[in-house]
């Protein structure tokens, strides 16, 4: 009886003691953190200053804000699904997330688990990753996941990106949670949607492939000249109908993905030489493109200045782009040269014109003065 | 150098010169506008916003345009100056000559003060012919080029490189040689300061043809002599 008793003591006591405790966590916050991880990560100064690989000072920040958390594409997920290794409070130096993890979500079209693992395999294979690369030794400059996917990744404001979340109405009809049809809806209505403006894949592209010292280490050509190009240009003004980077070296209407990028010197990239008309001619652009204007020059001028030579031995897109880069070269410098005489010339004989009008203004004066004098 | 309201004045610019002139002159500036827009930094460019998109487009459309409207005005002057009569006089007169090279070597020298006087000068001077062929040559290179990356699908990719620096330099170079040269000679010469209205009436004063044309000022007074000698012995024929 006696440890019956007891027994049941503690229990009624745990739980008071509990419910007692809940009192100090937020509402919000028991509902999906079952796990206890925003016990410490929802305080905005959890964070400490680190050294990357480069041995640079980085600021890195722990803080999880539960709103943004929840509305964004992982927002289902539990944290350890990812941050894998977590076992003890505190921890440290947990391994990095692998985005090729399986998820313990099922993929509603296989009913399997949901991974990102042959996406994350797919890359592994192209130009951008190790088993890809030309320079295997050189993996630390590879780009990883999250250096092109830094696009926001929360579902917030969709609603007014989209006017109205009206239609969602049509989808209660039928499906009866709203919180799910919400979400699916703000899912299936962003992946729709172009990720990026032009403007910014440029930009996203450029931070390596306009990084000279880092293509050079790589053996690939820096591009440098795709800003002056008409394309460029337009894309500089908003437009969104020129091609940006993707749309030629990795076109999905094509069949081609930004994670399967590879070597222009690969006979199955789309901008190889046998490829690059179908390129051209995709979505309309440029429907009626012939041979040689896609492959007699260059969409962008790189700067190829190292003597390269491909599998089969052979040099020539590089001679003729030297070659190229010459002849443009010198009708700039002609037409320097024409436009400093031109305006030299004209503004010599402007000057000295005015000269002879300031003569002339003198005479007149002194004359008009003379005459004063005689009369 | 002041002139009177009053001063007997001569024909400088027919209406068809001066038409094909507005139209000239309205596209170039059009095409010289929305052709540098291309050129724009970056900064500037994005100072449009959201409406960056929309400009761009229109852009295009004003650049094609203006530049339909040149060619066909500079088409229709290469008639002009082969069938008709007023177009021919005025392209003979234009055609260079070697006392052009004469009058700029004295001109030049009386600017300088080496000389006393201007020498005189024909209807065209040697810096307004200058300018005149000039216009040849740049508009040849800029509809080529234009039509070139017009129709680029056709054209080699080097090749659309080439007429893309070719329509650059060209326009760059009559971009600064208009404003330079014919905008300060038509506007802030101080002969004619703030303009030279020939390109509005088509009149020239006396006393600038005189100064600035004495050749062609003679020849006019000395045809206007012999055409008022036959109409008063026209007249005189009729009247017998």
């Amino acid at each position: 009886m006696k440890t019956k008793h007891t027994a049941r003591d503690i229990t009624v006591a745990l739980f008071l003691l509990t419910a007692f405790l809940t009192l100090f966590i937020p509402a919000a916050a028991m509902a999906v953190d079952d796990e206890n991880c925003l016990m410490c990560h929802k305080y905005a100064g959890l964070g400490r200053y680190a050294k990357n690989e480069e041995q640079k000072a980085v600021k890195r920040i722990f803080y999880v804000n539960e709103e943004l958390f929840k509305a964004s594409y992982h927002g289902k997920l539990r944290c350890k699904n990812c941050h894998t290794g977590v076992e003890e409070i505190p921890h440290t130096d947990v391994k990095n997330v692998d985005c090729a993890t399986d998820c313990h979500l099922n993929d509603p079209s296989t009913g399997r688990a949901f991974s990102h693992k042959s996406i994350v395999n797919d890359l592994r294979k192209s130009a951008h990753g190790p088993d890809g690369t030309k320079k295997p030794d050189l993996i630390k400059d590879l780009p990883k996941c999250k250096d092109c996917h830094t696009n926001k990744p929360y579902q917030i404001g969709i609603g007014k990106e989209l006017k109205s979340m009206q239609f969602i109405k049509v989808c209660l009809e039928c499906h009866e949670s709203e919180a799910w049809t919400n979400r699916f809806y703000k899912h299936m209505f962003y992946r729709a949607q172009t990720r990026r403006s032009s403007k910014q894949v440029v930009a996203l592209c450029s931070k390596c492939h306009a990084d000279k010292e880092k293509m050079d280490r790589h053996e690939v050509d820096v591009v440098i000249g795709f800003k002056d190009t008409f394309h460029g240009k337009a894309i500089v003004y908003g437009d969104e109908d020129v091609a940006n980077c993707l749309n030629c070296h990795a076109p999905y209407q094509l069949g081609f993905s930004p994670h399967r990028i590879i070597s222009h010197t690969d006979s199955s990239s789309p901008v190889h030489p046998d490829n690059k008309l179908r390129d051209c001619r995709q979505s309309g652009c440029h429907a009626d493109a012939q041979e040689a204007f896609a492959n007699k020059g260059k969409a962008h001028p790189s700067n190829v200045m190292t003597e390269r030579v491909d599998e089969d031995g052979v040099t020539i897109y590089q001679e003729e782009q030297e070659f190229q880069a010459w002849v443009i070269e010198m009708i700039a410098l002609f037409y320097k040269i024409l436009i400093i005489a031109v305006v030299g010339g004209l503004g010599f004989h402007r000057l000295a014109d005015l000269y002879a009008t300031h003569r002339e203004r003198k005479i007149a004066l002194r004359a008009a003065k003379l005459g004063r004098h005689t009369s | 150098m002041s002139h009177s309201k009053n001063e007997r004045s001569f024909v400088r610019l027919t209406k068809s010169q001066r038409i094909q002139h507005v139209i000239l002159f309205v596209s170039t500036g059009l095409l010289i506008l929305t052709g540098f827009m291309l050129m724009g930094e970056r900064w500037v460019i994005e100072m449009f916003g959201s409406a960056g998109d929309t400009i761009f487009y229109w852009r295009g459309i004003v650049h094609r345009i203006a530049g339909v409207s040149v060619t066909l005005v500079c088409l229709y002057h290469l008639g002009y100056v082969v069938l008709q009569a007023e177009g021919r006089s005025w392209i003979k007169d234009m055609l260079p000559r070697m006392s052009d090279a004469t009058f700029a070597v004295q001109n030049v020298s009386y600017m300088l003060g080496f000389r006393e006087a201007r020498p005189k000068m024909e209807r065209f001077t040697y810096l307004e012919k200058v300018e005149y062929f000039s216009v040849y040559f740049g508009m040849f290179i800029v509809i080529v080029t234009g039509t070139m990356m017009w129709t680029e699908q056709y054209w080699p990719k080097f090749w659309l490189d080439i007429a893309d620096t070719f329509h650059l330099g060209e326009a760059t170079l009559a971009a600064l040689a208009i404003i330079i040269g014919h905008i300060f000679s038509v506007h802030y010469n101080p002969h004619v300061y703030p303009m030279n209205k020939a390109f509005i009436d088509g009149k020239i004063s006396e006393s600038m043809m005189k100064e600035e044309h004495g050749l062609w000022y003679e020849r006019e007074l000395e045809r206007l002599a012999t055409e008022k000698a036959e109409a008063t012995s026209e007249g005189n024929g009729d009247n017998a």
